[in-house]
């Protein structure tokens, strides 16, 4: 069942009152939380959170197209090791 | 860094049939890339016919392989070219393959380790480094973490370097 729409989406307030404090600041610097529940707000959009997976801290850079899911889905716990291959990047 | 170095776009996995033809599992950009070559692991293989299994993988068959016993004693091999043989990069662009084994340093020249992975789980691309003591932090690949790299270091941000 989904979550009601009173409640509005769930995030540690902790985590909230971090990725406030370093809007505000302009602070760039990683935010390390464990907290994989927490929803992906429009005011995280722009910052990097250290997501825990149960052995290592993941980056995670919030962008638009992440808000509304966790941050857990971007922090997996299971990793399948391959070949770099001819695999590109961008910036 | 050794612009011949070999890249390996593909395993082969088994025999397809008996006729000669060899299943393989790719790495990189898919199947259009890996059609883009002809020779591989330094000439030992020629690139005869390629075509998509319809699995994610896809069904290659290869001059030098006449029969399913010869096919059979492939498996395992790696595909790979050498790195000058892969397409020129746009504004902007890496191959994965040019990072790994990098020496990561500060900004102020402190060394930090060397590149051990490069990895995508969604949000963007995220660096693993070692450290010379075996301890691994993982890096975001934005300009604010990473603000440059070349062919021999690449440099990481003070506050993203804590890990």
């Amino acid at each position: 069942m989904a979550r009601s729409v009173w409640k509005g989406p769930f995030v540690e307030l902790q985590l909230l009152k971090k990725a406030e404090e370093a809007q505000d600041k302009g602070a760039r610097a990683p935010i390390k939380t464990w907290s994989r529940r927490s929803t992906i707000l429009p005011q995280f959009v722009g910052l990097t959170f250290n997501v825990y997976n149960g052995q290592k801290f993941i980056p995670v850079s919030v962008n638009e197209d992440m808000v509304g899911h966790k941050l857990g889905e971007f922090s997996p716990t299971r990793n399948f090791p391959g070949h770099a291959g001819d695999k590109k990047g961008k910036r | 860094m050794a612009e011949d170095k070999p890249v390996t776009l593909a395993a082969i996995t088994g025999a397809h049939g008996v006729t000669g033809e060899v299943r393989l599992k790719l790495f990189g950009e898919g199947l259009e890339a890996l059609s883009t070559h002809r020779q591989f692991n330094d000439g030992a293989l020629t690139l005869k016919k390629l075509r998509d299994d319809g699995k994610g993988g896809a069904i290659a068959r290869f001059a030098e392989v006449p029969d399913r016993t010869a096919a059979e004693k492939l498996r395992g091999t790696a595909l790979a070219v050498p790195r000058s043989a892969l397409p020129a990069l746009g504004e902007g662009e890496y191959y994965h393959a040019d990072l790994l084994g990098l020496a990561a340093v500060t900004e102020t020249g402190e060394p930090l380790g060397s590149v051990i992975a490069v990895e995508n789980y969604g949000a963007s691309d995220v660096l693993e480094i070692e450290r010379p003591d075996g301890k691994r932090f993982m890096v975001p690949m934005h300009t604010e973490a990473v603000p440059e790299w070349n062919d021999e270091r690449l440099v990481v941000s003070a506050a993203f370097a804590e890990g």
